[in-house]
C-alpha cells in the first residue's frame, strides 16, 4: 500500500454536508489503487529463496487411489518436495485420511487419501524452485486409479452406495406448520432448477506460506475468516494453533469463502517440509476445481390459495446437490427451509428439504445460500398464481406480503423491520426505460448485443417483479462475536479488528464509525492478522453488524475517557458534552474544545466486543425455532426485452427497493447492490459451471460465461428505506447478499412477462424463451 | 507472471518484411509464426503447446493493411486486426466482413487479433471464416522462393493445407458491391463465442446467392442448393427500385428451413425430438439464414 501514498487526495466526503462519519460516502482508501492495478494481492507477495508450489489433482470424480508413485518427481532435478495424505498427520486409526476439515462437518481432506470424491480433488503437491518444475514434476507424480461409478444425480444419491463413511445425506430437515387438509380455491404447481453458479473471483487463489522458526508458519492469503483459517490449518497440520499465524493479503473478490482449506494446509505443509518459503498461485482452470460453487436445486412446489389470492398453504421439496462434501449444506439447507414461501404469510406450510452428497464439485457459501433458491421458485409460484386468478403480480404480491411482528413458517416472529409492501410500492415511482418507439433516437441496444443477430420485428419487451429476503449472521445457535479495539494517540485513532475488507468496505466502514464517535478525523485501519483477537468471518453480512458494533463500543469507552476528565472541570456529567465536527461542546454551549486539544500528549485505548443475542437450532422433526438474528429484504424490477425467435434475453434495467436499517455510507450501499444484481442477472441468463458425469466441462473465463458490461442492465435504486431494527449495532443492516438473492427470480418473472412461457430454470436457457411458433 | 517462465531460452524473431519471415520460417523448423497470440498464447500459458520458436509478424506492415487489384478485387494483409476491419473505409468494401471483426471478442482482442490469425487457427467458431467461405476469397501462401494461391475453404478442410515452411500473407477477397450480411447468435448481449452464425453475400452480376454456416461443424459449410433455389427466387430486375419486393416472404423462411436442413444434420439416434439439441441449432440457424436474406433484400 505504500505505493497509494503517491495518489492524488481521496475525493472529500460529500460535498454539502461538509463532515465525515455516518452517513456519508467517502470514497474507500483501496478503490483508486485497485482501479489502476496497483493494489498488492498475494500473488503479487515475494520472499528471498521462495519455491514454488503446484498441486496434482483427481482426473476422476470417483475413483479408489490403488497407489500412488512420487519417486519421478522427486527424480526431477530443482524438486524440494512431494506430500501426500501420508504426510499428513494419521486418522484415528493410524492411517492416513487426509486430515479432514470443514466448516460445519470435517469431511473433507486435504490430500485425497484412498478415494477421490471429485474431478479436480487434491491428490498430491510439489514444491519446487520454478513453477514450471512444480507443474511438470506434479504431473510426473504416477497415480493408479481404479474408476468408480460416479453419483451425479442428487436424486439417485439417496440411494446409491455411501460415497463418504458419513453418508449420503448430508441433512433432511422438514418444515410442518398449520393444517396438513387445507386446501384453496386455486392450486398451482411447479417445478424450477437452479444450476452450478461459480464465484469466479477476480483473482484466482495465491498465497505464500514462511516457515518460522519456532516450527510453525506464517501464511499469507486473502482469507476472510483468518481465525477460523488458522484453527482449521493448525489442526490438521496436527500443531499448536499459536504455531500457525494467518497475515490476511488484499482479499481480490470474495462472494464466498477464500481460500480453501486445502489450499492452504497444503502450502503451509510444503513450507514446513522443505524449511522455505512457499508461494502458489492457482491457474484459472485450477481455481475452477479448487473453490466451491453455489448449490445446484431442484424445487418442487405447491400453492394453494383463496379466490383473492391469499395463500393457504404451501408445500415444497426441495432438495441441494451438496456435492462431494458437507462444507456449508446444512446451514444453506436451514435457509432454503426457513424461506420456503418468502416475505409472505401463509398459515400452512409444509416443506421436505435435503442436501445430499454427489460426485459433483463440492459447494458451499455464497450470497444467500439456499435463500435464493427458494427465491426463485416462490416468485414464480406467485406469478403462476396472478395469472390463473387474473391478478396483477404485484397486487397478489402485496396482499400477501409480510409485515413486521408476522411469523416465518418456522415460527419466529420477524422483529426487525419488513416492510414489503412499502418496498413494492417503492418501485413504481421509478420510471420504466424508454421504448425505443417512444425514444426513436437513442441507441437500440437489442438483445444478441452490438452487431448480433437481433430483429426489432421479433423483439418482445417485459416486465417482472419479485421480492426475497435473506437472513442476517450466523443461524442456528451459532456464537456470533467479535472483538476490536480502538486506540487513539494525539490527533489520530487506530482500529485493530480481524474483520477483514472482502471488498464489502468494512474499513471505510469502521474509519466513519471512529471519525463519527470521537470527532477525530485521521483513523488508520490497521492489517488483519491472526493475532488480533478474533471477528469471525466475513460472510452473511456479519461484519457490518458483529465487528461495526464492536469498533463503535470500544470507540465509545475511548470517549467516555477522553470526555471524563473535561466533564469531572466542568462539573457536568459526560452526558452533557457532545462531539460534532471535531469540537467537544457542551450542552449549555459554555465549552467548546476541539477535539485534538482534548487529545493533546494523550493516548487512549479500549477493546469491545459485540455479540447479537443468540438464536436457536431448528427442530429436526418441525422445522420449528427462532433460528435467525435479523433479516434482509428487497424489491426488483426486472425489464428484459427478448427476441422470441432465437430466445435471446437483454436486461434493459433492474429497479432495486431495499430496506437497510440506516444507510451507513450509500454510495458503497449502492456499489453492492450494483454487484450484487449484476451476479444475480449472471445467474439469471449465463452462468452455469455444467458437468458431465462429474467432470465441469466450461471451466475456463471463455466457457463459463460471465456477465460483461454489455449484458449487465442499468441499475437504479428507487429507494433505501431506513426503519432502524433497533437490536442492529446502528439501526443498519447488510446489503449485499439480499439483491443477489432477487435478482435472479425478477429476471426469471420479466422473460416470463415477455414471452407467456413458464419459465422454470436457472440461468434461463435460449430455448425457454424461444416463443414456438 | 509465473508464465512468463514458458518463453526463457526460446528464439523469438522479429522479420520485418515478408521476404525475412519466410526466411526464418526455411532456416527454423519448428518455428510458429505469431500475429496477435489472443489464441496462440494462451495454449503456450496454459503448457499445451511449447512451440520452439516464435516468429512475431507485427513488424511487418506491408500485412497490416490491403491494395486493389484489377479493379474488382481486394488484397487484405493477413495482419489485419478485427478492429481495423470494423473502421468505415473497410466496412464499405467488404460489409460482412466488417460485421463478423466487430462480434468477434471484446476490444481487447479486436485489437490485435488478425484476419490471418483468424484463418491459421481455424477454430470452429472463428468469426471470419463463414464470410471468407461465402466470399470464396482465396489465401496466398509464401514460402522461400515460391507463392501459391489456395481457396480459403480448401484450406479450412484440409483438402489443401498448409505446408510447413508456409506463411499466410494475403486474403483475395472478390469485390461485389452488393449487400451482405453477417449474422451470429450467442445467446448473451456481451462479446461470445458463435453457437450458430450465418454469411451471406449477394452477387448481382451473376445473379448469384452465396452463403455460408459457421460454428456448427469443424468448418464453414455452404448450402449449394439452397443457394441456387432462392437466387431463382429473387426478382433480381426489381433491385434499385422504389418500394419494389425481391422475393416473396414465403421464400425467405423457406430458405432459412432449407439452409438449416442442409447444414445442421438431423438429431441421431439419441438426439431426436423437437427438443433436442440439434432441432434447436436448426431452428436457430433458419432464424439467422431467413433474417440475413431478408436484410440483404430490403
Amino acid at each position: 500500500m505504500t505505493s497509494a501514498t503517491e495518489l492524488p487526495a481521496p475525493a472529500p466526503a460529500d460535498p454539502g454536508t461538509g463532515t465525515t462519519g455516518l452517513g456519508t460516502s467517502p470514497l474507500r482508501t483501496d478503490a483508486l489503487p485497485k482501479a489502476l492495478g496497483i493494489y498488492p494481492y498475494a500473488a503479487d507477495l515475494w520472499a528471498e529463496g521462495l519455491l514454488w508450489g503446484a498441486v496434482l489433482r483427481s482426473p476422476h470424480p470417483h475413483a479408489r487411489i490403488v497407489s500412488v508413485d512420487t519417486a519421478p518427481a522427486l527424480a526431477i532435478p530443482g524438486v524440494h518436495a512431494v506430500v501426500t495424505a501420508a504426510d499428513l498427520p494419521p486418522g484415528p486409526d493410524g492411517t492416513p485420511d487426509g486430515a479432514p476439515a470443514g466448516p460445519v462437518t470435517a469431511d473433507r481432506p486435504v490430500l485425497a487419501a484412498g478415494v477421490v470424491r471429485h474431478h479436480g480433488e487434491p491428490v498430491a503437491a510439489v514444491a519446487a524452485d520454478h513453477p514450471d518444475t512444480a507443474r511438470l514434476a506434479a504431473a510426473a507424480i504416477l497415480v493408479e486409479y481404479e474408476p468408480l461409478e460416479p453419483v451425479t444425480d442428487p436424486e439417485a444419491a439417496f440411494h446409491a452406495a455411501p460415497l463418504h463413511p458419513d453418508g449420503n445425506l448430508l441433512r433432511h430437515l422438514p418444515l410442518r406448520t398449520g393444517d396438513p387438509d387445507a386446501v384453496g380455491a386455486v392450486v398451482v404447481e411447479g417445478l424450477y432448477q437452479v444450476g452450478r453458479q461459480d464465484p469466479a473471483p477476480i483473482g484466482a487463489e495465491a498465497g505464500l506460506a514462511v516457515p518460522r522458526p519456532d516450527g510453525g508458519v506464517e501464511l499469507h492469503l486473502s482469507s476472510t475468516d483468518p481465525h477460523g483459517d488458522r484453527d482449521r490449518t493448525a489442526a490438521c497440520l496436527g500443531i499448536d494453533p499459536d504455531r500457525v499465524r494467518l497475515v490476511v493479503t488484499g482479499v481480490p473478490g470474495a462472494t464466498t469463502d477464500r481460500e480453501d482449506l486445502s489450499f492452504q494446509v497444503t502450502l503451509a505443509l510444503l513450507a514446513l517440509r522443505t524449511g522455505r518459503p512457499v508461494k502458489m498461485t492457482l491457474t484459472r482452470a485450477e481455481s475452477f476445481q479448487a473453490h466451491t460453487t453455489r448449490h445446484p436445486a431442484l424445487l418442487r412446489y405447491r400453492h394453494h390459495a383463496d379466490a383473492e389470492g391469499r395463500l393457504v398453504k404451501v408445500e415444497a421439496q426441495i432438495l441441494l446437490d451438496g456435492g462431494a462434501y458437507a462444507d456449508v449444506s446444512a446451514e444453506a439447507l436451514a435457509a432454503a427451509v426457513a424461506f420456503s414461501v418468502g416475505p409472505y404469510t401463509c398459515p400452512n406450510v409444509f416443506v421436505d428439504a435435503w442436501a445430499v452428497r454427489t460426485n459433483n464439485p463440492p459447494a458451499g457459501r455464497m450470497r444467500g445460500e439456499g435463500a435464493l433458491q427458494t427465491c426463485f421458485a416462490y416468485e414464480s409460484q406467485l406469478d403462476q398464481l396472478a395469472k390463473q386468478l387474473g391478478i396483477d403480480p404485484v397486487e397478489i404480491r402485496r396482499r400477501n406480503a409480510m409485515t413486521t411482528g408476522d411469523p416465518l413458517p418456522t415460527g419466529q416472529a420477524v422483529t426487525c423491520p419488513a416492510p414489503v409492501r412499502a418496498l413494492l410500492d417503492a418501485l413504481d415511482t421509478t420510471p420504466l426505460p424508454a421504448l425505443p418507439l417512444d425514444d426513436p433516437e437513442a441507441d437500440w441496444l437489442l438483445p444478441g448485443g452490438p452487431g448480433g443477430a437481433g430483429d426489432p420485428a421479433a423483439v418482445r419487451r417485459g416486465i417482472g417483479y419479485a421480492v426475497g429476503m435473506v437472513h442476517m449472521l450466523g443461524a442456528e445457535g451459532e456464537d456470533e462475536v467479535a472483538t476490536a479495539t480502538v486506540r487513539v494517540s494525539g490527533d489520530h485513532a487506530t482500529v485493530i479488528c480481524a474483520a477483514v475488507d472482502s471488498g464489502q468496505g468494512f474499513a471505510t466502514l469502521a474509519r466513519q464509525i471512529v471519525q463519527s464517535v470521537l470527532g477525530v478525523s485521521e483513523v488508520y485501519i490497521a492489517p488483519v492478522d491472526s493475532d488480533q483477537s478474533a471477528a469471525g468471518p466475513s460472510a452473511r453480512g456479519r461484519h457490518t453488524w458483529v465487528s461495526g458494533g464492536a469498533v463503535e463500543r470500544a470507540a465509545l469507552m475511548v470517549r467516555h475517557q477522553m470526555l471524563q476528565p473535561i466533564a469531572a472541570d466542568f462539573g457536568m456529567s459526560v452526558e452533557l458534552l457532545t462531539i460534532n465536527d471535531g469540537k467537544i461542546t457542551s450542552y449549555d454551549g459554555v465549552l467548546g474544545m476541539p477535539v485534538s486539544e482534548a487529545l493533546e500528549g494523550r493516548e487512549l485505548w479500549a477493546t469491545a466486543q459485540c455479540r447479537p443475542h443468540p438464536t436457536e437450532p431448528l427442530d429436526p422433526e418441525t422445522g420449528q425455532g427462532d433460528a435467525f438474528v435479523s433479516i434482509a429484504f428487497c424489491a426488483m424490477r426486472a425489464v428484459v426485452d427478448v427476441d422470441i425467435e432465437l430466445g435471446a434475453v437483454r436486461v434493459v434495467d433492474v429497479t432495486v427497493a431495499q430496506e437497510v436499517g440506516r444507510a451507513l455510507n450509500p454510495r458503497q450501499i449502492e456499489d453492492r447492490i450494483e454487484g450484487a444484481v449484476a451476479q444475480g442477472v449472471g445467474l439469471a441468463l449465463l452462468e452455469n459451471l455444467r458437468t458431465e458425469g462429474g467432470v465441469p466441462v466450461n471451466a475456463s473465463l471463455t466457457g463459463y460465461r460471465l456477465p460483461t458490461a454489455l449484458d449487465t442492465p442499468d441499475i437504479r435504486i428507487a429507494a433505501l428505506l431506513e426503519e432502524r431494527d433497533v437490536v442492529a449495532p446502528f439501526g443498519a443492516k447488510a446489503v449485499s447478499a439480499v439483491p443477489a438473492v432477487v435478482a435472479p427470480a425478477a429476471v426469471a418473472a420479466a422473460v416470463r412477462a415477455a414471452t407467456g412461457l413458464p419459465v422454470g430454470r436457472l440461468p434461463i436457457p435460449p430455448e425457454d424463451a424461444i416463443v414456438p411458433v | 507472471m509465473e508464465h512468463g517462465g514458458n518463453l526463457v531460452n526460446r528464439t523469438i524473431m522479429l522479420p520485418a518484411s515478408v521476404d525475412e519471415a519466410v526466411e526464418a520460417l526455411a532456416v527454423t523448423p519448428g518455428a510458429v509464426p505469431v500475429a496477435g497470440a489472443t489464441d496462440l498464447m494462451e495454449a503456450v500459458n496454459a503448457g499445451r503447446l511449447r512451440p520452439a520458436a516464435l516468429i512475431g509478424l507485427g513488424r511487418i506492415t506491408e500485412l497490416r493493411g490491403w491494395r486493389y487489384e484489377d479493379g474488382g478485387t481486394a488484397v487484405l494483409g493477413a495482419g489485419l486486426t478485427h478492429a481495423r476491419m470494423d473502421r468505415p473505409d473497410f466496412a464499405a468494401l467488404i460489409p460482412a466482413l466488417a460485421d463478423a471483426a466487430r462480434t468477434a471478442g471484446p476490444p481487447q482482442v479486436r485489437n490485435v487479433g488478425t484476419l490471418g490469425g483468424n484463418i491459421a487457427t481455424a477454430a470452429p467458431t472463428g468469426d471470419t471464416l463463414p464470410v471468407l467461405a461465402a466470399l470464396e476469397a482465396t489465401a496466398t501462401l509464401a514460402r522461400a522462393g515460391a507463392v501459391r494461391e489456395v481457396p480459403i475453404s480448401h484450406l479450412l478442410t484440409g483438402l489443401d493445407p498448409l505446408r510447413p515452411g508456409e506463411l499466410l500473407t494475403w486474403v483475395r477477397v472478390p469485390l461485389l458491391h452488393a449487400p451482405q450480411v453477417f449474422l451470429k447468435s450467442t445467446g448473451r448481449s456481451g462479446p461470445a463465442r458463435a453457437a450458430a452464425s450465418v454469411a451471406l453475400v449477394l452477387d448481382p452480376a451473376r445473379r448469384g446467392v452465396r452463403c455460408a454456416v459457421g460454428a456448427v461443424a469443424p468448418v464453414p459449410l455452404r448450402p449449394l442448393e439452397a443457394e441456387s433455389w432462392v437466387a431463382g427466387c429473387i426478382d433480381w430486375d426489381a433491385r434499385g427500385a422504389e418500394g419494389a419486393v425481391l422475393i416473396d416472404p414465403a421464400a425467405l423462411a423457406a430458405f432459412g428451413e432449407y439452409v438449416a436442413g442442409a447444414c445442421v444434420p438431423e438429431g441421431g439416434a439419441h438426439g431426436e425430438g423437437a427438443g433436442s439439441a440439434a432441432a434447436r441449432l436448426r431452428r436457430t440457424v433458419a432464424v439467422l439464414a431467413r433474417r440475413a436474406l431478408g436484410r440483404a433484400l430490403k
